[in-house]
């Protein structure tokens, strides 16, 4: 199956916060970023997230 | 040795206060780790013991505060394992069907995931941080605390595998499910209405 589904994708966005995507995987993914606003919404909640745990770790 | 050591033929001693000073960031992030007071109390403690004892084994090229996470760190990892040891749960299923009430039969989103419009200013806001602990306090227990070694803590999955004794499809799963479960958090509190009014 070529194209992702917005739950796979959902596992890929969270999947690339810790490690870098296979080949295959990463083009697929983006090309689903290309046509899909929801999960591109959910790829910057995702790096919101990071950085807020940053800056909660590290504001004094 | 005195509490306030000073430097002695060029070895770093550290000022028993300057430890201290790190007490309230260490059990800060400790607390959200573990999710006891008390076992953070103990912990903390302990690290800033330790490290005042083995203070010659820092180096000074990485921060105390670096040092002392590090610490911490491998104090926790140690109880966790102890505590996973002793209530063992089945490893975690796929995950294939997680979440599948967020999404609609054709796969697409149920409701649309809001838009954060500027994340660095968002994550400036206390009120923000204090939704995001919020949904991360509120996380099943396991879950919480491998997503908070990982972002708290900067365990990579490897780290997180040798560490815990977990597949790495487990740690892939249980980290995907503490960031859709905080992103569902945070749909109610904290990245849709930005400001009320």
């Amino acid at each position: 199956m070529l194209r992702l589904s917005c739950q796979q994708a959902s596992r890929l966005l969270s999947q690339r916060q810790d490690e870098p995507l296979p080949f295959a995987k990463r083009m697929r993914l983006r090309l689903h970023l290309m046509y899909c606003a929801a999960c591109t919404n959910v790829s910057r909640q995702f790096d919101t997230l990071r950085m807020a745990m940053l800056r909660w770790r590290d504001r004094d | 040795m005195p509490p306030n050591a000073s430097s002695a033929a060029g070895k770093i001693s550290i000022e028993f206060a300057a430890l201290a000073e790190q007490r309230v960031y260490l059990m800060r992030i400790a607390r959200m780790e573990l999710r006891d007071e008390h076992a953070a109390e103990d912990c903390v403690s302990d690290v800033l013991t330790q490290a005042y004892e083995r203070q010659a084994t820092f180096r000074g090229d990485s921060s105390l505060r670096t040092w002392l996470v590090s610490i911490l760190k491998n104090r926790i990892i140690d109880l966790l394992r102890k505590q996973w040891r002793e209530q063992p749960i089945e490893e975690a299923p796929s995950g294939e069907q997680d979440f599948d009430n967020l999404f609609d039969e054709t796969g697409h989103y149920a409701e649309m995931p809001s838009h954060v419009r500027d994340p660095a200013e968002l994550c400036q806001e206390e009120r923000f941080l204090s939704a995001v602990q919020g949904c991360v306090d509120k996380l099943p227990k396991r879950i919480g605390q491998v997503f908070v070694l990982r972002e708290v803590f900067g365990s990579d999955t490897k780290e997180l595998c040798k560490d815990l004794g977990l597949t790495t499809s487990n740690v892939w799963v249980q980290l995907y499910r503490a960031r859709m479960m905080l992103r569902t958090c945070l749909e109610k509190n904290g990245f849709g209405n930005a400001q009320p009014g």
